[in-house]
């Protein structure tokens, strides 16, 4: 209990004495762009608790999960297939190299352009965003499987799906898992460009359009609300990481 | 416990040949290599270090194929991993899942083969007291001490009900009183399930405290040097059979032999 607490504070005084700081100096701040913490909390609280969350967070957050579990699921069957054929890779490996080069958000336009600027092409964006971490993740993990765990898969006479599935791609999990968080990080970002792009609604869309039109201190509500959000997403990702890989932490003696 | 006999597998060499063709020369590693075991033997095959012996392991479960010769296990020839052979490799670390209990890693192989539920149960099960493992189920490999990992493998293998049991150098990695305790384990599953079994290692005592028969590999190209049977009895004793004067002279006679044509 008491190392708990521990650990929160040493964690959290940091960020209490940054905010501490910035409270102070922008107290009596003049500036229109800095406007005092203060007047930026309370109008927080206005636009975030709850009132606009059902109308702008809701649906972005709608996108990103719609994105993420098409792309992501994806990208592990295909990089799983691909890490297991060295010929499929060669082939492959110039296309997925060219693409994963590409940073996610300039396919936005693309996508606007050929699915319109509705859900839908954001939705596309992120998933085609979020696939190719995961699967640059998967091909190298089911790659680079143990070659005695290999053998030992082969003298039981598993099937070759049945090794990619129940020894390639769990043996893989922590590599996978790297991928998995760099995609929903990469499919964050996407949802909220897509949204600056000539969206309506959404987090991403409430921000700029602030910015936009000089209502300051609600383009900062929405940065704010941003940073909280993908905060969120990847504590919330860690923590199932930690509870799917407990054996792969166990077994390199981490304790943290 | 009673456990039900099961009769072994008989495996038959016959001019097993292996060379390694690509970059650069060719490598000649085992030549004309002939042996048969018979069902239920105990056969140990030792030579000195990177004398082949590992390579004759691959090519009797069928991980490697063979270049020339064949290899007959009841008759068919070997060219894939056969149903009834099961391997236990040194490297344990590596050859359990880490992801998966102690009880899991055993069901495995059941459960890939679609073998009904309440059947895999009691095999775990009986594979988990073979090898004196109760109270282990549920615990991660990585929890458990070398030699306790090397028993899971050892239950693993016996959980598929072999008729021929491979080991590669299963104690080189652990401690010398686990050790021990392993080479007892291993023939009371011998005596258990009368099942063939084949130990590859590099240690004469080990080979010669273990066999019904001996098989001294030596040379480059390895090939047969000798074939030497133990008529030490059973059971076997750590400390009276090693201090009979014939398991001196085994012992004496092999390590001349590898010896002498190094």
């Amino acid at each position: 209990m008491f190392s708990l607490l521990r650990r929160f504070l040493i964690s959290s005084w940091l960020v209490a004495a940054l905010l501490l700081f910035w409270w102070k100096i922008s107290a009596n701040s003049e500036s229109y762009f800095w406007p005092p913490l203060g007047q930026i909390a309370t109008q927080f609280k206005t636009n975030w608790l709850f009132a606009n969350v059902a109308e702008d967070v809701v649906p972005s957050l709608k996108n990103l999960a719609i994105g993420y579990f098409i792309g992501a699921p994806c990208a592990l069957v295909v990089g799983a297939h691909l890490g297991l054929s060295e010929i499929a890779q060669r082939i492959f490996s110039p296309l997925v190299n060219f693409f994963r080069s590409i940073p996610g958000v300039a396919l936005v336009p693309i996508f606007i352009m050929l699915f319109g600027i509705g859900d839908e092409s954001r939705r596309v964006s992120i998933a085609v965003a979020v696939f190719f971490p995961t699967l640059i993740a998967t091909i190298e993990a089911v790659r680079t499987s143990d070659a005695v765990l290999l053998d030992v898969s082969r003298s039981f006479k598993f099937s070759s799906f049945q090794s990619l599935w129940r020894v390639r791609v769990p043996s893989g999990a922590p590599m996978i898992s790297s991928g998995l968080q760099v995609s929903l990080q990469v499919g964050f970002i996407v949802m909220i460009v897509s949204e600056m792009l000539g969206a309506f609604r959404g987090l991403g869309a409430f921000t700029v359009e602030a910015q936009q039109s000089f209502m300051i201190i609600d383009m900062w509500t929405g940065i704010i609300m941003l940073g909280i959000l993908g905060y969120i997403f990847n504590v919330i990702f860690e923590l199932i990481e930690k509870r799917a890989l407990r054996w792969y932490r166990g077994q390199k003696g981490l304790t943290t | 416990m009673t456990h039900p006999k099961r009769t072994g597998a008989r495996l038959e060499l016959k001019d097993v040949t292996k060379t390694y063709t690509g970059h650069g020369e060719d490598k000649h590693v085992l030549d004309r290599i002939n042996c048969i075991v018979e069902p239920g033997e105990f056969l140990s095959i030792v030579g000195p270090s990177g004398v082949g012996k590992t390579t004759l392991l691959r090519l009797l479960t069928g991980l490697t194929p063979v270049t020339s010769g064949e290899i007959l296990l009841d008759g068919k020839r070997v060219t894939s991993p056969p149903e009834d052979l099961a391997i236990v490799l040194q490297e344990y670390t590596r050859s359990l899942m880490p992801w998966l209990t102690v009880e899991k890693n055993i069901e495995l192989p059941l459960k890939l083969k679609k073998i009904a539920k309440e059947e895999r149960r009691e095999r775990v099960q009986s594979a988990i007291l073979e090898v004196g493992l109760e109270g282990n189920d549920s615990r991660y490999p990585w929890q458990l001490s070398g030699g306790m990992q090397q028993r899971v493998a050892i239950a693993r293998a016996l959980a598929s009900r072999p008729r021929i049991l491979v080991m590669d150098e299963p104690f080189a990695s652990v401690d010398a009183q686990t050790r021990l305790d392993l080479e007892d384990l291993v023939l009371k599953v011998r005596d258990d399930f009368g099942i063939t079994t084949l130990l590859v290692t590099h240690d004469m005592d080990e080979a010669v405290y273990l066999a019904d028969r001996v098989l001294v590999l030596t040379g480059k190209p390895a090939h047969v040097a000798a074939e030497i049977a133990v008529p030490l009895g059973y059971p076997r004793d750590q400390v009276d059979t090693r201090a009979h004067p014939d398991f001196g002279h085994l012992r004496g006679e092999i390590y001349q032999l590898i010896r002498g044509k190094r």
